[in-house]
């Protein structure tokens, strides 16, 4: 079943295919059940009847993975070079995904899913700028994360970092002559090596900054009779630019904002500013070495994105977790949960223009939390706490009577009191009443995730839906607010951070004695050669998961947080894919932005709670 | 010598009064910060001197230090004149304000709810031409609000003004001050100076309405293209303005340097004065501190739909109590 040869012969048992005939071409390995191989040009009907028949209606990670190099048990005889993967789950009935695969050549088209799950706009285009593999019909494809003169695209396998890999070296020094400057900064093209064809020196001139259709100059159309009856009044729109550097845009962001007078007519995000290639680096690491570095994803929730990888590799390599790590990763994961929605109520009453006050006093419980972290891992932020089938070390001496001091005491106190300033506020609730609506539906088509679909009275929470780790032991509910406005998305996260309160006191009441990771040569059975520890460190082998492929996502405090990560047996992933909320979330921006004013932008964007080191990655 | 009177003597009050106006700013700044951070369960500055007292000292230095850069694509001449027309209206405003017994500022005008009145109508120009004259659209955008903003505040600002006016029978604030008033009247003005103060608040650009800079959403607003001298010119009228708009609030509401004894002894007047002052300052700081800011048409509505129709009930409430109690 594994070469898609043998697989055509077999077609009639494939599911799908009484709907639509052909689109199944099999299924992506033996073990799996869950993932096929589709045609291309089935993808779209496919989707379709995906969506519509049988409910599943959220698209939550598209990427694609470059097979160059790896041509692994699962691929024996395949021509095509790239595949490019969708994950689909439903919100409705809740449980695992369904992957699709879709293998492309190089140079051939993927039909854009853009109008089946409008959520694939930025991760297409993620995909493009990435891989260079285009989308056909995709209503505004071009580069995202990296600049528009970027020649060649970074996670293609043949691409090679500039200056970092030996073979594309072009100086023997970036330090000519010890000088401090470096050789690739007198480069017009920066960290590129390659050019592109006919580029020359001397004619050489900056490339002009791209201009979205929506933001190209053009008058207010007003109705004729407006016209006729004014003619001496000519209304002009103007472009401003909200970003990368404004007081409000949470990081380097960019909003590309045309508007009239104050009210938007239409807002494209622009982000990148802060692209780094998270992945490419991932690739090049071992698979523990990958873990300090998802802590720079979200950088205000690096525990719980400890977990969400942690999570995914101990599901491809099969490792297990003691029970007393389970019980301190839930206490970890719902106190960052608490802390980031502290966080972003008090910067969204700094974005509603409340400057600062209600912000320190948000965030006077969030440096308690810090200081539990600090003790147990050594960081306040860059926690780097939890490792493949354990934590890193067990919890210091009153450890646990501080965090039932906080759990009892301070926190419900902190929240209740957060509640009792802002919530009957007149002017929160002026600002924020009806302001950024958009529907449940569009929300999910957009494959936003997190409290915002929360906000909009749809109780998802992976947490419940599909649950990971130990959810399903507590006792907890999935608050829902109905109106989905910008006062519902604040409002949701206090009421978030109480359930949190509740799961932590739970947890901190239950939580057993014993080992904080698995033995060190536990996980060996399942690896090649076997290793010394599981924790890194001295004298061990380094982990080499099995061949295989997975998608594992948490209910991370801002959304869902999901790895992609495919393994060909070697120390270091061949793929690792983030599937970053705040990222994907922002996919409604524009939508909910259009039609407001100027000011309601800021709210919006202040509601959507972004990090933009998990956004630019 | 009729020189003296007519040269000499207001010259010397005009320098002492900048003197104490520019001293008054600096520290103003220092008090904001002090208390603002006392708010936000902070310190605030004190590294500079005792308390930090020496702060705004440095934030001095380090203003006129700073390189003047006029950017190629502004308007010029405008762009040069919006910060000293910002900062002009708020210093000679202080003229006809009373600050102890028989002794104004500079000068005891018959007309001196008028030439506040006409004084701040200029306040707005600054603002607008600055915004204007920057040619770049945050700094065009928060002109027009501020423009928007400061004309739909001052006509409630105006009718409150005239009905204390109407009940007071005089345009002099140094008669206003020594005449005697019976209960009542103080109780039917205070029970307006909650909105008054709204309306200096927008008139003043302070936060909540400080909608014009809105330092989130336009960045820094009308002043975004300014820097070194020039933008501490605007950020000297938005303290003077503080300081003078507490001023005509304690004159006007409060009874301005009256106070136990202040009749005998008429060095209290100014010490009572500095007192109401320093008070009413606290109350913009505080409000500064907890309230977060409307929208620019939720403003505009709440000035046109409910602050006008009150400002004018109010004044008709005026004139039959002049008429039938006085």
């Amino acid at each position: 079943m594994s070469e898609p040869t043998a697989v055509a012969e077999g077609t009639e048992q494939l599911p799908f295919n009484d709907a639509v005939p052909g689109a199944v071409l099999g299924t992506w390995a033996e073990e799996t059940d869950k993932a096929y191989l589709v045609a291309p040009d089935k993808l779209i009907p496919l989707l379709t009847h995906l969506r519509d028949e049988l409910g599943y209606d959220y698209l939550s990670n598209l990427t694609c993975v470059d097979y160059l190099t790896y041509q692994g048990k699962k691929r024996k005889g395949v021509q095509e070079r790239f595949e490019v993967v969708y994950h689909l789950y439903s919100t409705r009935k809740g449980g695992g995904h369904i992957a699709l695969h879709v293998r492309v050549p190089e140079n051939e088209t993927v039909p854009s899913a853009v109008g089946v799950y409008p959520g694939a706009n930025l991760q297409e285009r993620e995909v493009y700028d990435l891989y260079g593999i285009r989308f056909e019909g995709h209503p505004n494809l071009r580069r995202i994360l990296l600049w528009e003169g970027f020649h060649g695209h970074p996670m293609r396998k043949d691409w090679k970092e500039a200056y970092y890999e030996q073979d594309t070296k072009p100086f023997k020094s970036r330090h000519p002559r010890g000088g401090y400057q470096f050789h690739e900064d007198k480069l017009p093209w920066g960290k590129n090596t390659t050019y592109p064809p006919g580029w020359d020196p001397d004619t050489w001139q900056e490339p002009v900054a791209y201009v979205p259709v929506s933001m190209a100059p053009h008058p207010v159309v007003q109705d004729p009779e407006e016209e006729e009856r004014r003619p001496h009044v000519h209304t002009e729109s103007i472009v401003i630019n909200l970003g990368p550097h404004h007081p409000s845009t949470h990081g380097v962001f960019r909003m590309l904002t045309r508007v009239e007078g104050e009210t938007i007519l239409a807002l494209e995000p622009e982000m990148g500013y802060l692209h780094r290639n998270h992945e490419k680096i991932g690739e090049r690491n071992t698979w523990l070495m990958n873990m300090p570095f998802t802590d720079r994803l979200d950088y205000l929730n690096s525990m719980s994105n400890n977990w969400a990888y942690a999570l995914a590799v101990e599901k491809l390599a099969g490792i297990q977790v003691p029970e007393r790590a389970e019980y301190i990763r839930v206490i970890m994961a719902e106190l960052t949960r608490i802390l980031n929605h502290m966080w972003s109520i008090g910067f969204l009453l700094n974005d509603l223009g409340a400057l600062q006050t209600p912000a320190l006093y948000a965030i006077e419980e969030r440096e308690m939390i810090l200081d539990l972290f600090e003790e147990v891992s050594g960081s306040r932020m860059m926690c780097n706490y939890f490792r493949f089938g354990g934590v890193v070390r067990d919890l210091t001496p009153g450890w646990l009577e501080r965090a039932r001091y906080l759990a009892q005491e301070r926190l419900p106190r902190a929240l209740d009191e957060l509640d009792r300033l802002i919530s009957e506020n007149e002017i929160v609730k002026a600002r924020c009443r009806g302001v950024g609506y958009l529907s449940a539906e569009d929300l999910i088509a957009l494959s936003v995730s997190g409290p915002m679909i929360r906000a909009a009275g749809v109780a998802y929470d992976i947490r419940k839906a599909e649950p990971y780790g130990i959810y399903d032991r507590f006792e907890f509910d999935i608050p829902t607010l109905p109106n989905s406005d910008v006062y519902d998305r604040y409002y949701i996260r206090l009421l978030e951070a109480r359930e949190a309160v509740r799961i932590l006191q739970q947890a901190l009441r239950d939580i057993p004695g014993g080992e904080v990771h698995g033995p060190p040569a536990y996980a060996s059975a399942t690896l090649e050669e076997g290793f010394g520890t599981i924790l890194g460190g001295k004298g061990g082998y380094t982990l080499r998961p099995p061949e295989g492929e997975i998608y594992s996502r948490i209910e991370a405090p801002k959304g869902e947080l999901g790895f992609y990560l495919v393994s060909d047996g070697k120390p270091n992933p061949y793929r690792y894919h983030v599937r970053a909320p705040s990222y994907i979330n922002l996919n409604a921006l524009g939508p909910m932005c259009v039609g407001y004013k100027v000011a309601d932008a800021i709210v919006v964007l202040g509601a959507i709670d972004i990090v933009l080191g998990e956004v630019d990655r | 010598m009729d020189w003296l009177n007519l040269l000499v003597y207001p010259a010397v009050r005009v320098l002492v009064l900048f003197f104490v106006l520019l001293t008054g700013f600096a520290y103003l700044t220092w008090y904001e910060r002090k208390l603002l951070a006392r708010f936000q369960v902070r310190y605030g500055p004190n590294r500079a001197g005792r308390f930090g007292l020496l702060q705004p000292l440095a934030d001095a230095i380090k203003a006129l230090f700073k390189e003047e850069i006029v950017p190629d694509h502004v308007d010029r001449p405008v762009y040069l004149l919006a910060p000293a027309l910002a900062i002009v209206p708020a210093l000679i405003i202080w003229a006809v304000i009373p600050v102890a017994k028989d002794f104004p500022a500079v000068a005891d005008v018959p007309i001196g709810i008028l030439w506040i009145l006409a004084v701040a109508g200029i306040e707005g120009y600054g603002v607008i031409l600055a915004g204007w004259s920057s040619n770049n659209n945050y700094s065009l955008l928060g002109a027009l609000r501020s423009s928007a903003q400061m004309i739909s505040y001052e006509l409630p600002l105006g009718i409150f003004l005239v009905s204390i006016l109407v009940l007071a029978g005089t345009f002099s604030l140094v008669e206003l001050v020594e005449m005697s008033r019976p209960w009542w009247e103080w109780l039917w003005l205070w029970l307006v100076f909650p909105l008054f103060f709204i309306c200096i608040l927008a008139e003043t650009n302070r936060s909540p309405f400080d909608l014009p800079e809105t330092e989130n959403e336009l960045v820094a607003g009308f002043q975004t293209e300014y820097g070194g001298m020039k933008f501490a010119l605007f950020f000297m009228a938005e303290y003077i303005n503080m300081i003078t708009t507490s001023a005509i609030m304690a004159t006007l509401f409060f009874g301005g340097w009256k106070g136990p004894f202040a009749d005998q002894y008429v060095w209290l007047g100014p010490v009572y004065l500095f007192i109401k002052v320093v008070a009413l300052l606290f109350l913009f700081i505080w409000v500064r501190a907890s309230v977060s800011r409307p929208r620019w048409d939720q403003l505009m509505r709440f000035s046109w739909q409910f602050l006008l129709p009150v400002s004018l009930m109010h004044l008709m409430g005026s004139a039959v109590f002049t008429v039938f109690l006085k």
